[in-house]
C-alpha cells in the first residue's frame, strides 16, 4: 500500500448522521416557508389525446391563486440524445399524468383548489400501452413531429416510435451459427418496471433574483436541472443557479430533470418564491421507473462449451419521452456480452416510444434485468449441454486480453478470481439447505458487468489559514456517503490533514465547475479525481512557500499530520498555518483546481453503432450467489442466504461499503421478489402509494455476507471504482437462478411473487411470446 | 375547532380543521421538521412521534383528538449541543445512517421499543422494525446497532 493510500483508507464515519439522527437535516421538502407559494401540477388524466381547449380564466380567480404557467411560457424542449420533452404537455398529451399546467398559490390547499378551476378538453386518441403496439406496422407514432426535433447526439438510428436504436456487431454470426457442432439455445424474457421509492419525493423551491433563476432542489444533477430550465425557458443555461440541500435518496430517478423548471417559471411570473413536491401519489404514478424490458438471446455453443456466437434483440420501454432509455441502448451490448467470451456477437438496443409515463434511471440501469436475461440463459445453456454451471462460467468468463461486444480489449483476470474468491467465500459461511426445512431448495451464483459513468467533473480547495480546507465541487450528498466519507478522505490523504478539517461545500452551479451528476457510481472516481488535480495544485503551492520559509528544495518536503516537514524527519518543519499566513502575504492564498472527463477507450473500428460510450473507461464486475427455499404450497421464496464478492478497485473505506452492498442488494431482492409495477387498461402505473408497491420490511431480509474484490485495473483515483450501485447489479439473476433450480421450472419473468411461482411450479406461466420480435435478428434493425 | 395540547413540553394552540394530521400541525406550524411525511398512509413510520409516552404515527392522528396530549417529537430527542439519545448515538457510532429520512421515525419507534423490552432478541428488534421502512440501508445493519446498543446497556446495568 502506498503512502497516500495508507493515509487515506479508513472506516470515517458520516458527519451527516448526528444531525439526520436528532431531525435537524433540512432537506429541501422541510424549507417550506410562511412566505413562499405552494405549487401544484395539473396533469393528464388520459394516457393520449389532443388537447382541444385549455382555459385558465376560472382557476386565475380562485383565493390565493397568484400564477398559472402552461406550455406557452415554457416553449423549449429538452432530452438525452434528443429534444423530445416539453415541460408541459402543448397540443398532444402523451401519458396519463403528464403536466399540462402549474398553479401558485398562497396555500397548498388554495391551490388544489384552484385544479377544478381549469377547463380542459381533450380529444382522446386510442393509447399505444405496449411495446408490441407500438411496433405494430400501422401503429401511430407517439411522436408525429420526431423528424423535426433536435438531435443533441449523432449517430443512433431513429423511426417513428423507434426512438433510437444503437447495435455492436462482431465477427461473424451467421457463420458460427450454421457451424454442424454447436448446439443453438434460445431465451425469451420479460421483466416490468421498478419503482425508486425515495423517502424525499422530487422537490424544487424556485426564485427570481437578479434577472436569474435561483432553484433549490433534491436532485443527483444540479447541472442538468441547470441547463434543462434554460432550454425549456430559453434562457442561456448561466441565468440559471442551481443549488442542493441534503437528498433524501434518489437510487437514479433524481438523475435527470422532472419538475425543477417549473419553479422558475413559476417564480418568474410571480415575484415569489414558489415550491412544488409532488405528493406520494404522483411520484410514484410518474415515476422515472427502471423501464419495462423484452429480451431475446440465442447462442451457438459447442459440447464442450465454447460459446462460438451470441445474438441478441433488447426492446426498453422509455414510455412518451425517450429520457435514460435512449443513453441506456448503449449499456445493452457491455451487459449481455461484456462478461462471457464470445467467438462472435451482434446486439441490438432500442428505445421504444409508447403512451405510458416516462421511464428514468435506476441503480445499475438496464445491468439489473440484462444480468437476469444472460445469467438464466447461461442457465439454459449449461442444462441445454449438460454442463456444471460454475465450471461452465469458470471456463468462459472474460480474462485478460478477451475482446468485448464492441472489440475493446479487456485488461486483467478480474472475473475469474473472483468466482474463486466465492468458492472460498462459501467454504467459511457454509450453506443453509438445512434451513429449507421440507421446502424446495436452491442456489445459484450468478455474474454480472456494469460500468463506472465517468465524464466530467470539476473540484476547487481552498487553503485556510487555520489549516483547514474547502472543496468546492458539484457532488450532491444523496445518501450513499460519498461527500461526507470518500472525497474528504482523499483530500484529507493528499493534503496530510484529518478528513475533519476538509470543509465539504453543498452543490452550486454558481461555485463549482461543470459536473454530470452523481450516479452511475461516478462520484468517487470522477470528482474524487478532480479532488486529486486540485489537490495537487495545492499541494505544490504549499511546498513552493514552505521551501521558502525553510530554506529547503519543495522535493525534499513531505505534508504529514498538518505540518509540511523535511522528509525523514518527523516533527521538522513548519505548521500548515504557518505556511498558509505565509502565502498569503507573498505569493496569495493557496487554491487549487482540478477537473477530470472520460478517458475515451477505443472500441474496435465498426462494432459499435448509435453507442453513447463506444466501449468501458472502468468496467466493473460482481458475483452474486443466493440460497433460496420456495414453499410449493403457496409460491413464496424465502432467501436463506446471501453472498457478494464485489469488484471494488480500491475500498476507500470498507465499512461504508458494506453498507452500500447490504442496501443495494436489498433493493435488487424487491425487484426480484415482489416490487411490481404493472400498467392499466388506461395507461397509468397501477402501484402509486406504499399500499399497493411492496418494498422489503425488515423481516424480509438477511445479512449480506461480501468479499471485497481490489487490485483490478482502474483509472479511478487510487484505483478506485464507484462502490454505491453495482450490488443491485446481479441480485435478480442470482435469485431467478435458485428459484429455478428449486422448482425445477424455467424462470423468464421477474418479479417471482407468490402467484407467479405457483404458475410456474403448475405450469401454468406461459412463456414470454415476445411475437413482435422478429426471427431474424436484421430484421429487428432499421439498418440492416 | 381549537385544541391545545404541549409539544416538546411547550404549550401549545392549535385552531383550524379537527382533521388535521399531527404531522402536518408539527411541520407546518411549529416547523418541527424532523418528523417526516414519506407515504402520509401508517406504512412507512417515518412520522412516528410519542403521544402520551406511545409511538405512534403522526400522520394518522388528527389533532381534534389530542386535546390535552403531550407530543414527543425527534427534536426533543436531544438539546442543544448536548449528547445524542443513546440509541442514537450507537446508531451514528456504527455508521448505518444513509439517506437519514427514516431514522427520525426509527429512533422514535425504536427507542419506545427498546424502553419496554429490556433483552430483545434480534428477531423481536426486527418484528419491531416492521413499521419502519428503509430505502436504503437494508435494515441488518441496523440490527446490528441495536443488538449492540441492547448488549452494552444490559453489561451496563449488570
Amino acid at each position: 500500500m502506498t503512502d497516500d493510500l495508507a493515509a487515506t483508507v479508513m472506516d470515517l464515519p458520516r458527519r451527516d448522521a448526528r444531525d439526520k439522527l436528532r431531525g435537524r437535516t433540512r432537506y429541501t421538502n422541510d424549507r417550506a416557508r410562511p412566505d413562499m407559494l405552494q405549487a401544484v401540477l395539473f396533469r393528464a388524466t388520459v394516457p393520449a389525446g389532443r388537447i382541444v381547449r385549455l382555459d385558465l380564466s376560472e382557476a386565475l380567480k380562485c383565493p390565493g391563486v397568484r400564477g398559472i404557467v402552461t406550455a406557452a411560457d415554457a416553449p423549449g424542449q429538452y432530452g438525452i440524445g434528443i429534444a423530445d420533452h416539453p415541460l408541459f404537455a402543448a397540443e398532444v398529451i402523451r401519458y396519463h399524468g403528464e403536466p399540462i399546467a402549474a398553479i401558485a398559490a398562497d396555500t397548498l390547499e388554495d391551490a388544489r383548489a384552484a385544479l377544478a378551476a381549469i377547463v380542459l378538453e381533450v380529444e382522446p386518441v386510442a393509447p399505444l400501452l405496449t411495446m408490441a403496439d407500438a411496433l405494430a406496422t400501422d401503429a401511430r407514432p407517439v411522436h408525429e413531429d420526431w423528424r423535426s426535433y433536435d438531435v443533441l447526439t449523432e449517430g443512433g438510428a431513429r423511426s417513428g416510435n423507434i426512438a433510437w436504436e444503437a447495435k455492436s456487431v462482431r465477427g461473424d454470426v451467421d457463420q458460427a451459427f450454421a457451424r454442424a457442432d454447436v448446439t443453438i439455445v434460445e431465451s425469451r424474457f420479460e421483466v416490468g418496471r421498478q419503482s425508486h421509492v425515495p423517502f424525499e419525493p422530487r422537490v424544487a423551491i424556485g426564485r427570481w433574483e437578479d434577472g436569474r433563476a435561483h432553484i433549490e432542489a433534491s436532485t443527483q444533477v444540479p447541472w442538468t436541472v441547470r441547463n434543462v430550465t434554460g432550454r425549456v425557458m430559453q434562457l442561456p443555461p448561466g441565468r440559471v443557479r442551481v443549488t442542493v440541500p441534503p437528498v433524501g435518496g434518489g437510487f437514479g430517478l433524481k438523475f435527470d430533470a422532472s419538475i425543477e423548471p417549473v419553479t422558475a417559471l413559476l417564480a418568474r411570473m410571480t415575484g415569489l418564491p414558489v415550491m412544488l413536491e409532488n405528493n406520494r401519489q404522483e411520484e410514484m404514478a410518474t415515476c422515472l421507473c427502471r423501464e419495462n424490458a423484452e429480451i431475446v438471446i440465442r447462442s451457438a455453443v459447442t459440447a464442450d462449451g465454447e460459446i462460438a456466437a451470441r445474438e441478441a434483440v433488447v426492446l426498453m420501454d422509455c414510455g412518451a419521452y425517450g429520457g435514460e432509455q435512449v443513453f441506456l441502448t448503449t449499456m445493452t451490448s457491455h451487459t449481455l456480452a461484456g462478461n462471457y467470451r464470445l467467438g462472435a456477437v451482434r446486439v441490438v438496443s432500442r428505445a421504444v416510444y409508447t403512451n405510458t409515463p416516462p421511464n428514468g434511471a435506476f441503480r445499475a440501469c438496464n445491468g439489473v434485468y440484462n444480468s437476469f436475461a444472460v445469467e438464466r440463459h447461461t442457465d439454459e445453456i449449461c442444462a441445454a449441454i449438460d454442463m456444471d454451471p460454475i465450471a461452465f462460467r469458470k471456463r468462459n468468463v472474460l480474462r485478460d486480453g478477451d475482446p468485448g461486444p464492441t472489440g475493446q480489449i479487456f485488461e486483467g483476470d478480474v472475473l475469474g478470481p473472483m468466482l474463486e474468491r466465492m468458492d472460498a467465500l462459501r467454504a467459511k459461511t457454509g450453506t443453509l439447505k438445512e434451513r429449507a426445512d421440507g421446502r424446495l431448495y436452491g442456489r445459484a451464483m450468478a455474474v454480472g458487468t456494469w460500468f463506472i459513468f465517468v465524464g466530467p467533473s470539476a473540484a476547487t480547495i481552498n487553503l485556510n489559514a487555520d489549516g483547514s480546507a474547502t472543496l468546492v465541487t458539484s457532488g450532491v450528498e444523496i445518501g450513499s456517503g460519498t461527500m461526507m466519507q470518500s472525497l474528504p478522505q482523499i483530500v484529507a490523504g493528499q493534503l496530510g490533514l484529518r478528513p475533519d478539517q476538509i470543509v465539504v461545500r453543498e452543490a452550486d452551479t454558481d461555485a463549482s465547475g461543470l459536473d454530470v451528476g452523481v450516479g452511475g457510481g461516478r462520484t468517487t472516481v470522477s470528482i474524487g479525481a478532480a479532488s486529486m488535480g486540485a489537490s495537487a495544485e495545492v499541494r505544490e503551492k504549499l511546498l513552493r512557500s514552505a521551501g521558502e520559509m525553510l530554506q529547503t528544495a519543495p522535493r525534499d518536503l513531505v505534508l504529514r499530520d498538518g505540518r509540511v516537514e523535511i522528509a525523514g524527519r518527523p516533527g521538522s518543519g513548519v505548521g500548515i498555518p504557518e505556511v498558509v499566513s505565509y502565502a498569503q502575504s507573498t505569493t496569495g492564498p493557496i487554491s487549487g483546481t482540478g477537473s477530470f472527463t472520460a478517458k475515451n477507450t477505443p472500441a474496435m473500428s465498426g462494432c459499435a453503432m448509435g453507442h453513447f460510450i463506444d466501449a468501458l473507461d472502468i468496467p466493473v464486475f460482481v458475483v452474486h450467489e443466493a440460497e433460496v427455499a420456495v414453499d410449493p404450497e403457496t409460491g413464496h421464496v424465502e432467501v436463506l442466504a446471501y453472498r457478494v464478492v464485489q469488484d471494488v478497485g480500491r475500498a476507500l473505506n470498507r465499512r461504508a461499503i458494506m453498507g452500500q452492498i447490504q442496501g443495494g442488494v436489498v433493493q435488487g431482492l424487491g425487484y426480484a421478489l415482489h416490487e411490481e409495477v404493472t400498467i392499466t387498461g388506461d395507461g397509468r402505473i397501477a402501484q402509486d402509494s406504499f399500499e399497493t408497491y411492496r418494498v422489503p420490511l425488515a423481516q424480509d431480509v438477511v445479512p449480506v455476507v461480501a468479499d471485497l474484490y481490489e487490485g483490478a485495473p482502474s483509472i479511478g483515483p487510487l484505483g478506485t471504482k464507484g462502490a454505491g450501485e453495482v450490488p443491485i447489479l446481479a441480485v435478480g439473476a442470482a435469485i431467478a437462478c435458485a428459484v429455478a433450480r428449486a422448482i425445477g421450472k424455467p424462470v423468464s419473468r421477474l418479479p417471482l411473487t407468490p402467484p407467479r411461482v405457483l404458475r410456474l411450479l403448475h405450469d401454468i406461466e406461459p412463456a414470454p411470446a415476445l411475437s413482435h420480435v422478429a426471427r431474424d435478428w436484421r430484421a429487428n434493425t432499421l439498418i440492416p | 375547532m381549537t385544541v391545545t395540547l404541549t409539544i416538546n413540553g411547550s404549550a401549545c394552540r392549535f385552531t383550524g380543521d379537527p382533521m388535521t394530521p399531527l404531522v402536518d400541525v408539527l411541520r407546518r406550524e411549529r416547523f418541527l421538521t424532523g418528523t417526516k411525511a414519506v407515504c402520509r398512509e401508517g406504512f412507512c413510520g417515518a412520522c412516528t412521534v410519542e403521544v402520551d409516552g406511545m409511538a405512534v404515527m403522526s400522520c394518522l392522528r388528527p389533532i381534534g383528538l389530542l386535546q390535552g396530549a403531550a407530543v414527543t417529537s425527534i427534536e426533543a430527542m436531544s438539546t442543544g449541543d448536548g449528547p445524542l439519545h443513546p440509541l442514537a448515538a450507537a446508531l451514528e457510532a456504527a455508521d448505518v445512517v444513509q439517506c437519514g429520512m427514516c431514522f427520525p421515525g426509527m429512533v422514535m419507534s425504536l427507542s419506545s421499543f427498546l424502553r419496554d423490552s429490556p433483552a430483545p432478541t434480534r428477531t423481536d428488534v426486527k418484528a419491531a422494525m416492521a413499521g419502519n421502512i428503509c430505502r436504503c440501508t437494508g435494515y441488518e445493519r441496523i440490527v446490528d446497532a441495536v443488538m449492540e446498543f441492547v448488549g452494552h446497556r444490559q453489561g451496563v446495568r449488570s
